[in-house]
């Protein structure tokens, strides 16, 4: 065990006087959770999970214009209100420039024609066919650049909001309709019909509704998911990963010097020298993770980002980041072994992760990929260290949950390092 | 024959010089993956106890490859080896203890100090406390290297480096040493330097077993030397004797007249 310690305290020192390496290890994944985390906070406005931008511009003077505007608010929408200063030609210029992602126009007149277009029961003389049967043209206006997605959703906001003020105006004209037929009927007056304010509110009341899962988010400590929880332990695990680019670095600078034959020589084995560079790297690698956890707890606020929050079970998360932590050491172990030179196993390596990271899920989240590519992700050690991870820190489970994904890890570790003993071997 | 010395330096010693084998090794072969020849091809010698012998070879004679089978680094393909009586497939834990190595290329983390590379290597070999510190002190001194034990290795000069590397090789205080060219490419001060404390070592009563390029230093430092060509030993004895008997003027002119003037490594 003392050995083991030697080789530790050797390998620590090394990489304190590596300013590169630390560059690498350290500020790299510390950089890359800030610019991805805000980068996927505004993805995130625009695929919906956050209040889209839609400008309004009421030419009319009725109240059509405040009544579709209460409506959108209901849902996702954050409307921006021109008055009636402003032109048609503004509103799709500013769409145009890329300035908010949608807008409305409501025309001139637009509320007289909605009123006449809601009567139900038209008299003759009053109203022809031809005002009955226009419908009002709000005109609702996109960025070119808008993804389909948000478009699509963004229309049919604007549709249900559009019939549910046109189906109230109905309902209505139609309660205040029934209401004076009623009173008009002699016999009819025998039954109590209810006031003309509360047959409305009735006939507006929904019959069916729909209950979302609750949210447990406060029961369990747990946030609901956000880039935060996702990119934080996502890119502190790709920072992890990255440290076997400098233990293969080590590995190989060992093998091309005199030392590797000089340590053989020495009346200790070569699972010391590993076991030393694997402990080494896995106080990096857990000095990453509180690196990356403290600016997403402590920083992210300052950048409008929501804190992130680390889960109750600590134990499990510590273990999740030891197996992982193993994983990385193994592979960098394995790379050193197997690699003729550093600019190989730099080459190599930083391709193994980078692509590991993309199919495990930690630039795109897993589900979003091609199917093929969700398939392809169970292989990826990086997805492993995730899932549990958002087990922990998104889901709110334990211990259980994550067993399968640490043996996953652990298997890998063994694997590599057992590859890369037989490489040793062989190259003896 | 080997000379009964008594030890006069303060250097930590074997004692007096014993009789005895040091080094046997019987009919090694060694073939390389994807190598025409063998390195070596019933490669057989005997170092006694307290000797100096020199194993002289042109580029890709063998004698790395003897030297790297010799501490452990990789097994022959078949014969065998004994250290100090010990059979080194079954006791190599116990040898790697009583030998010391000092590789051609530099065995030294260049990221650390020289102090720093000397702890590291003396706690693998088993030192602490002040067994440990006496022993990176003496060999700080021994390499002339005390007042800046404290630097870098990286920002020292070639020679600086070599002395590190020789003194790394004796921390536990071996009682043989295998040093692969250790003059390479150094000026003539640290050569003459390292010539001085591998003759004080020498006197001291540890068996050294020397590889090297250049013959004249081999006829000044080595009571004995072997002559090593295509991965087989085909002349060896002490260097007058030697001369004596071929008629040669000196071992350069005898080398080249075992070994030919046809390059070994083209």
């Amino acid at each position: 065990m003392l050995n083991i310690l030697t080789v530790t305290v050797k390998e620590l020192l090394l990489l304190k006087r590596d300013k590169a390496g630390l560059l690498v290890l350290f500020i790299m994944p510390a950089l890359l959770v800030m610019v991805i985390t805000l980068v996927q906070e505004n993805v995130m406005e625009l695929t919906g999970q956050k209040k889209t931008k839609m400008l309004l511009l009421d030419l009319d003077t009725g109240s059509l214009g405040s009544l579709l505007h209460k409506q959108l608010e209901l849902g996702h929408i954050e409307i921006i209100v021109w008055d009636g200063q402003r032109k048609s030609s503004d509103l799709q210029a500013a769409i145009t420039r890329g300035d908010y992602q949608a807008g409305l126009i409501i025309p001139a007149g637009s509320y007289e024609q909605f009123q006449r277009a809601a009567v139900l029961f038209p008299n003759q003389q009053t109203v022809d066919d031809e005002i009955l049967a226009a419908q009002v043209p709000v005109q609702l206006y996109f960025d070119p650049g808008i993804m389909p997605g948000l478009r699509s959703g963004l229309t049919a906001q604007v549709q249900v909001s559009l019939q549910t003020i046109g189906m109230g105006a109905k309902i209505e004209n139609l309660g205040k309709e029934l209401s004076g037929r009623f009173a008009a009927l002699e016999v009819l007056t025998q039954f109590s019909t209810p006031p003309l304010t509360e047959l409305t509110a009735r006939l507006k009341e929904p019959l069916l509704s729909l209950e979302s899962q609750p949210d447990d988010s406060g029961k369990t400590g747990n946030r609901s998911y956000s880039p935060v929880q996702q990119n934080v332990p996502a890119w502190a695990l790709f920072g992890m990963f990255f440290t076997a680019i400098p233990i293969a670095g080590g590995i190989l600078q060992e093998r091309k010097s005199g030392i590797w034959i000089r340590l053989t020589s020495l009346p200790v084995s070569h699972l010391t020298f590993f076991s030393g560079k694997v402990l080494a790297y896995i106080c990096v690698c857990f000095c990453q993770f509180l690196l990356i956890g403290l600016i997403g707890s402590y920083m992210f606020p300052y950048l409008a980002l929501p804190a992130f929050t680390l889960s109750q079970n600590i134990g499990a998360v510590l273990l999740v980041i030891l197996f992982s932590s193993l994983a990385a050491c193994g592979l960098g172990i394995f790379l050193g072994m197997a690699c003729n030179t550093y600019e190989q196993a730099s080459t190599l390596g930083s391709t193994l992760v980078v692509a590991a990271a993309a199919i495990g899920g930690v630039m795109v989240p897993v589900y979003a990929m091609p199917h093929i590519m969700q398939r392809l992700s169970v292989v990826s050690p990086l997805n492993w260290g995730l899932t549990a991870f958002q087990d922990l820190l998104v889901r709110g489970l334990s211990f259980p949950a994550i067993w399968a994904d640490l043996g996953k890890l652990a298997l890998f570790f063994l694997l590599t390092i057992l590859l890369s003993w037989k490489l040793t071997r062989a190259r003896l | 024959m080997v000379e009964k010395v008594v030890v006069k330096t303060d250097y930590p010693s074997t004692g007096v010089k014993e009789q005895g084998t040091a080094l046997l090794a019987t009919s090694l072969l060694m073939q390389y993956r994807n190598a025409e020849s063998p390195a070596l091809n019933d490669f057989s010698l005997q170092v006694q106890k307290g000797e100096f012998f020199g194993l002289l070879g042109a580029n890709g004679a063998g004698k790395t490859t003897a030297i790297s089978i010799f501490s452990g680094f990789f097994p022959p393909v078949s014969g065998t080896i004994s250290i100090m009586g010990m059979d080194f497939q079954r006791h190599q834990n116990k040898i790697k203890q009583i030998f010391g190595l000092v590789p051609q290329d530099l065995a030294l983390y260049e990221n650390l100090s020289a102090r720093e590379n000397l702890l590291f290597f003396g706690k693998l070999y088993g030192l602490g406390g002040h067994k440990l510190e006496g022993a990176v002190e003496k060999c700080l001194a021994f390499s002339r290297l005390t007042d800046l034990a404290g630097r870098l290795v990286s920002t020292y000069s070639g020679g600086m480096k070599r002395r590190l590397n020789l003194a790394a090789g004796l921390l536990h205080n071996p009682q043989v040493l295998f040093l692969d060219e250790p003059t390479v490419g150094i000026d003539a001060q640290s050569r003459n330097l390292i010539h001085e404390q591998l003759i004080e070592l020498h006197r001291m009563g540890t068996t050294i077993l020397y590889t090297s390029h250049y013959m004249e230093e081999a006829q000044e430092l080595c009571s004995r030397i072997g002559i090593i060509d295509g991965g087989k030993i085909i002349e060896q004895g002490e260097p007058a004797e030697l001369l004596r008997k071929s008629g040669h003027k000196n071992l350069e002119s005898l080398f080249l007249h075992l070994t030919g003037k046809q390059l070994r490594d083209a």
